[in-house]
């Protein structure tokens, strides 16, 4: 009854609200004792502005400190709006990587999963991938959110899923420990899991981090399974430098579809590369819900396009709102898509370091 | 020089361009080139491509060598003529132009010895072909411990390049991964060994960065890498290493030389090629005072030119200025009560970078710890020895003159372990020839004896 004051924040899954629409609307929701999370209306006492009267536009969202910090603490129930009423049994917990320290928590709504993986169907069929394929996942399950949307995904592609599965975190803390022996078995392990299935089952779509990929271009046996049966190769959890990109689509998997992807715990999903791309990978957010600002962190203001910068990132959905949050990863700066909100990601990489501590990024 | 430079690396497949490149530039920090810089698979995917070619029947890769050394010497080498390569090394390395020439035609002769250098090395049990008559009954083949050599080079000094031609002599397949700071050197090399007949799966340039280096090392078979005693110790217990460190190499005077009649050994030891190389001296030990030798040195080494790196009569080498002052606080540092005898140690240019001029200190002991800073200039510690300082002091050394008529002592000096070079008389710390090993032969580390009967 109360969602239905603001019915842009459930506007059909297939249809792209008016940005400013959707924000004022979702920040009417967050912070409303009616609706609102316990989490954002305590924090609303201690914000120097009124989010409601004083942020109009998503320029205005730079108003708010950055929170994610808090997310390493805050109880989960305190993140779930008041409005989605008893939602226990309809949300789901799932946390960052931990690549810079322990991990921040967030909260999914049904409503948000549906909608971020439908708009990852339409791209997958504006893209022409192929259909009615399995698919083998090496990508992290359990508290990471990508096994879960990877999992939809497939099914509703119409292709059975595999998966080996993965403690990106263990791996993080072997490389973090100088422990690369062990690390470098661990990645073995999974290695032997992927080349099972790949030799026994039908294949056709393959999703896998950035260093597990090449792991597997390294590997001439599985190298070989790859390009007989896979068509498409989704790579998505970690950076992808352009030379390695350019020398799996051009010689180590000549005839595989490569699509990369980017995705932050911190949007509460990923989004695709932009297609047809030549030089670098391109990202475009899953705009209003998901927008993006390539910044100076000296300054806060946006660098030139075609720059390099500090990736700032907006969530605003019924389901949280995470803003102004400056992340561990740099990316050129590029122009966005017509009426898209903010920049387009190019090229990106994590910071060396962040906030202090060095940022690992392993095997996801 | 119009432009910058653009270095690609050579890979297994030809030249490579990728997108990440890193900036050279010269000792005033002026950008001269840039350097492709190769990703993690990109190098993995090249070793395993070596791996897999097979080498060049012997006779043919000792041709190859001969005419490789003879470009690169004397002919214009993927466009860039040998004059102008010589400057560009002296530039950016800071190496004085008349050591980097040198060094040119102690490559090529490398080049055409590499064979003979290596075969040195061959046990006298052990034949180099199964083919060999002599082995028929029984015996031993001189057989490659791996197929792909890793080599990690430093650029403080282009003669490192040298030495890995044995390898190839030997018929591994090379990935040299050039130093950033000076590349040019193993570029022209590897571009001179593909023109003259090596395929480009046998000899690779694999500019990278430190992450992928140590890839590189754990991908190839064997590796050679050089460094401070910091890379020494990191892979003093991997058996497939052969990690090159500080030479420590030093000079013995005993009472029944004058030290004055050997003065001009000594000061071509420390001097030599701008006293940046492992067999520059580092000590100079003598029976009794060594303040009057110390002195002695000093006055041979003052009011050197102070001149670019590139100019034609150039005697000392050359960094940034930032750098000179760097290296001339650690040597404040580590000198702490040592008599000074030279000039100051940093000679700006004015241009941004500065000479090093030499730094010759005297010591009370033969035990003083100031024998273990070796930097990269001529620096010299003269300090006493006696009979009863025994070996000690002399331990760790690459290359040491011994200038002594007395027999025990240098039979001492013959056996011990850690001293890998010993010249007895007065020659200089630098001496060498094709055929003398370096430090041990290559031979040694790249090669092992592998059982054979075959009738």
């Amino acid at each position: 009854m109360l969602a239905n004051e603001h019915p842009v924040l459930d506007c059909p899954p297939d249809r792209v609200p008016e940005p400013e629409e959707l924000l004022r609307a979702a920040l009417r929701w967050h912070f409303d004792p009616r609706t609102g999370s316990p989490f954002w209306l305590r924090r609303a006492r201690s914000l120097d502005f009124d989010p409601v009267r004083d942020v109009h536009t998503f320029d205005d969202l730079r108003l708010f400190p950055n929170v994610v910090d808090e997310l390493r603490e805050t109880r989960v129930e305190d993140l779930v709006p008041r409005g989605y009423g008893d939602s226990s049994g309809r949300v789901r917990v799932y946390e960052s990587g931990g690549t810079t320290g322990a991990p921040k928590r967030v909260v999914f709504t049904d409503d948000w999963l549906e909608r971020s993986v439908a708009w990852s169907l339409r791209n997958m069929s504006e893209r022409g991938h192929p259909e009615g394929l399995n698919w083998l996942a090496l990508a992290p399950a359990g508290p990471h959110m990508f096994g879960e949307i990877i999992a939809r995904q497939a099914r509703a592609r119409g292709g059975l899923l595999f998966t080996v599965d993965f403690d990106p975190r263990w791996v993080k803390k072997c490389v973090a420990q100088g422990r690369t022996e062990e690390a470098a078995r661990y990645t073995e392990h999974l290695l032997e899991q992927a080349g099972h299935v790949l030799a026994t089952q039908d294949v056709g779509v393959l999703v896998a981090t950035p260093p597990l990929l090449e792991r597997i271009a390294r590997d001439a046996r599985l190298t070989a399974l790859v390009n007989k049966n896979v068509r498409l190769i989704r790579w998505s959890g970690a950076h992808m430098d352009p030379d390695t990109r350019d020398l799996l689509r051009d010689e180590v998997f000549p005839e595989v579809e490569l699509s990369g992807g980017y995705g932050s715990t911190m949007i509460l999903g990923g989004v695709d590369e932009r297609p047809d791309t030549e030089g670098v990978s391109v990202f475009d957010p899953f705009s209003p819900y998901m927008s993006f600002r390539v910044v100076d962190p000296e300054t806060g203001a946006e660098v030139p396009y075609g720059e390099r910068g500090q990736v700032v990132m907006n969530h605003v959905s019924k389901t949280m709102l995470l803003v102004n949050n400056l992340e561990r990863d740099t990316a050129l700066r590029v122009r966005s898509r017509e009426g898209q909100v903010g920049d387009s990601l190019g090229d990106v990489e994590p910071l060396a370091s962040f906030g202090g501590r060095a940022a690992i990024e392993g095997v996801y | 020089m119009s432009g910058t430079l653009y270095l690609d690396a050579l890979g297994p497949s030809g030249p490579y361009r990728p997108t990440r490149r890193s900036a050279v530039e010269d000792v005033t920090g002026t950008r001269v080139a840039e350097l492709a810089l190769v990703s993690e698979l990109f190098a993995h995917r090249a070793v395993n491509a070596l791996r897999a070619a097979v080498p060049l029947p012997s006779d043919e890769r000792i041709a190859a060598l001969e005419r490789a050394g003879k470009a690169f010497a004397s002919a214009p080498v993927g466009g860039v003529p040998t004059r102008e390569y010589e400057r560009l090394v002296a530039r950016v390395s800071g190496t004085p132009l008349p050591a980097v020439r040198a060094t040119t035609r102690s490559i090529a002769n490398a080049a055409l010895e590499a064979h003979r250098a290596a075969h040195a090395a061959r046990p006298q049990g052990a034949v180099d072909d199964w083919r060999s008559p002599s082995a028929r009954a029984g015996g031993a083949l001189w057989s490659r411990r791996g197929g792909v050599l890793a080599v990690h080079a430093p650029g403080n000094h282009p003669g490192v390049h040298a030495q890995w031609l044995e390898a190839l002599a030997l018929g591994y397949r090379v990935a040299v991964r050039p130093s950033r700071r000076e590349p040019f050197t193993p570029r022209r090399l590897v571009q001179a060994l593909r023109t003259a007949g090596f395929p480009q799966d046998h000899v690779a340039l694999l500019p990278c960065e430190h992450g992928v280096a140590d890839t590189l090392i754990r991908d190839t078979d064997l590796a050679m890498v050089y460094g401070g005693d910091d890379v020494v110790d990191r892979h003093r217990a991997d058996p497939r290493v052969l990690a090159q460190g500080p030479g420590r190499s030093k000079i013995l005077i005993t009472k029944d030389h004058s030290a004055a009649t050997v003065l001009d050994t000594v000061v071509d030891s420390v001097l030599h090629q701008g006293g940046t190389a492992c067999v520059n001296a580092t000590s100079v030990f003598v029976e009794g005072d060594p303040r009057p030798l110390a002195r002695m040195i000093a006055d041979r080494l003052r009011g050197l030119p102070v001149l670019p790196p590139d100019a034609e009569d150039a005697v000392l080498p050359v960094r940034p200025v930032a750098t000179a002052r760097a290296l001339a606080g650690h040597l404040a540092d580590r000198a702490a009560d040592a008599v000074s005898h030279g000039e100051d140690v940093v000679a700006d240019i004015g241009d941004g970078s500065a000479c090093l001029r030499p730094a010759v200190h005297s010591l009370d002991g033969a035990d003083a710890p100031q024998h273990r800073t070796e930097l990269p200039f001529p620096c010299v510690w003269v300090a006493p020895w006696s009979c009863s300082d025994g070996m000690a002091p002399l331990r760790d050394t690459l290359a040491l003159t011994a200038v002594t008529d007395d027999e025990r002592l240098i039979d001492r000096l013959m056996s011990e372990p850690t001293v890998r070079n010993v010249y007895v008389g007065a020659h200089p710390t630098h001496w060498t020839v094709p055929g003398v090993p370096h430090d041990g032969y290559l031979g040694e580390f790249l090669m092992r004896s592998k059982g054979l009967r075959r009738a």
